[in-house]
């Protein structure tokens, strides 16, 4: 089973540490520390915020990915537990984009790479689970208030069947009052 | 919010029935002006070139047309600089294309067709040869055209639709956002 992250809306306070630990995990720069242009700002989680939530979106990782099979190039692949996207291989057809019913990819500026007509090239972003970097999701880690969980297959499985047990023994006492 | 990214039109092959409504509209409003073509059979004097396609696969049919890329093949294979990103979409010159075929072969979507040039009514010719001018016919997003995009607005079952690719994200960011309020019990 692929692995994914999880925002819990009761814990989370809308502080978008996350998306900062997600830029200085993937650009690999202390952000704080450097010139704001000599980096993209392109955090692959999403903040929400409505009137009656905050929470950070980002990819499910799916079993059965709308965008890995959409996608013409054949730059969206499964490795490792997790959905990556190979963005030399992305042209930026937005079909993936159109695909994800979470809305967890958007279009992002390559820094440095460009058109055959001098504009800017546009790949695919998204979470990639902090695919090849030290520790762990940065967003899970940074988080102030652990709103965010990395869900593996260890502890999905381990939630159902804690439930299935517990679904169980509420069928077994209302059958056996007296016990 | 700016707009950042190409829109595009996606076709939905439940709802197509492959009447072609798409392909003749497209036609129609891209060669009112160039070609007088009105809004009777009479007014046609020049073959009829849609910029999307009505395709018919093994379970059954859509309009394919370009997805505006944002790292475009087409645009990048054009050696000639006949494409070009206009406000965010991907735009041919067809004064400039002289028919490489490059961007066709490009394309991973078939969404580009060489088809006859037509000026004013008329098919337009090219020295040494018989055949006409061609141009790569792609579909515009009915640029310059009152009212967007004529296959989205003309189909009778509703079956295309234009994407507004980061306005769609965001509606389905909060949707995704709203169910984790459902499954935040999951342990």
């Amino acid at each position: 089973m692929n692995y994914f992250v999880k925002g819990n809306p009761d814990l989370c306070i809308g502080c978008r540490t996350c998306m900062i630990g997600c830029v200085v995990a993937h650009e690999g720069k202390h952000i704080f520390e450097v010139d704001p242009d000599s980096y993209s700002f392109n955090p692959k989680l999403h903040m929400v915020k409505t009137a009656r939530l905050s929470v950070p979106v980002q990819c499910k990782h799916c079993e059965n990915p709308a965008c890995m099979a959409v996608c013409p190039a054949g730059a969206i692949s499964q490795k490792d537990h997790c959905i990556v996207i190979d963005t030399d291989k992305c042209m930026g057809c937005k079909s993936c984009m159109d695909a994800c019913p979470f809305g967890a990819i958007n279009m992002t500026v390559q820094t440095g790479k460009f058109q055959a007509d001098g504009s800017e090239k546009k790949v695919a972003n998204k979470c990639d689970l902090c695919y090849g970097l030290p520790g762990g999701p940065a967003c899970v880690r940074v988080c102030p208030t652990e709103a965010l969980t990395l869900v593996t297959e260890e502890k999905l499985g381990e939630a159902m069947e804690h439930k299935r047990m517990e679904a169980a023994r509420n069928t077994y006492r209302e059958t056996h009052p007296q016990e | 919010m700016k707009k950042e990214i190409g829109s595009f039109v996606v076709g939905d092959s439940t709802k197509c029935t492959g009447c072609k409504a798409c392909e003749v509209a497209c036609f129609t409003v891209h060669n009112r002006k160039s070609n007088h073509v009105g809004n009777t059979v009479g007014t046609v004097t020049v073959p009829v070139t849609p910029r999307l396609f009505l395709t018919r696969f093994d379970q059954g049919c859509m309009p394919i047309q370009c997805k505006h890329c944002e790292d475009a093949p087409c645009l990048n294979a054009c050696s000639k600089g006949a494409i070009s990103r206009i406000d965010h979409q991907v735009i041919v010159d067809a004064e400039k294309c002289i028919g490489c075929k490059d961007c066709m072969q490009a394309c991973p979507f078939g969404a580009i067709a060489l088809l006859p040039y037509a000026k004013d009514g008329r098919l337009v010719a090219q020295p040494m040869s018989e055949e006409p001018k061609v141009f790569a016919s792609k579909c515009d997003l009915c640029a310059g055209i009152e009212g967007g995009p004529a296959c989205v607005r003309v189909c009778p079952h509703q079956a295309l639709r234009l994407v507004d690719p980061e306005a769609e994200r965001e509606e389905k960011n909060i949707r995704a956002a709203e169910s984790l309020l459902l499954t935040k019990d999951w342990r």
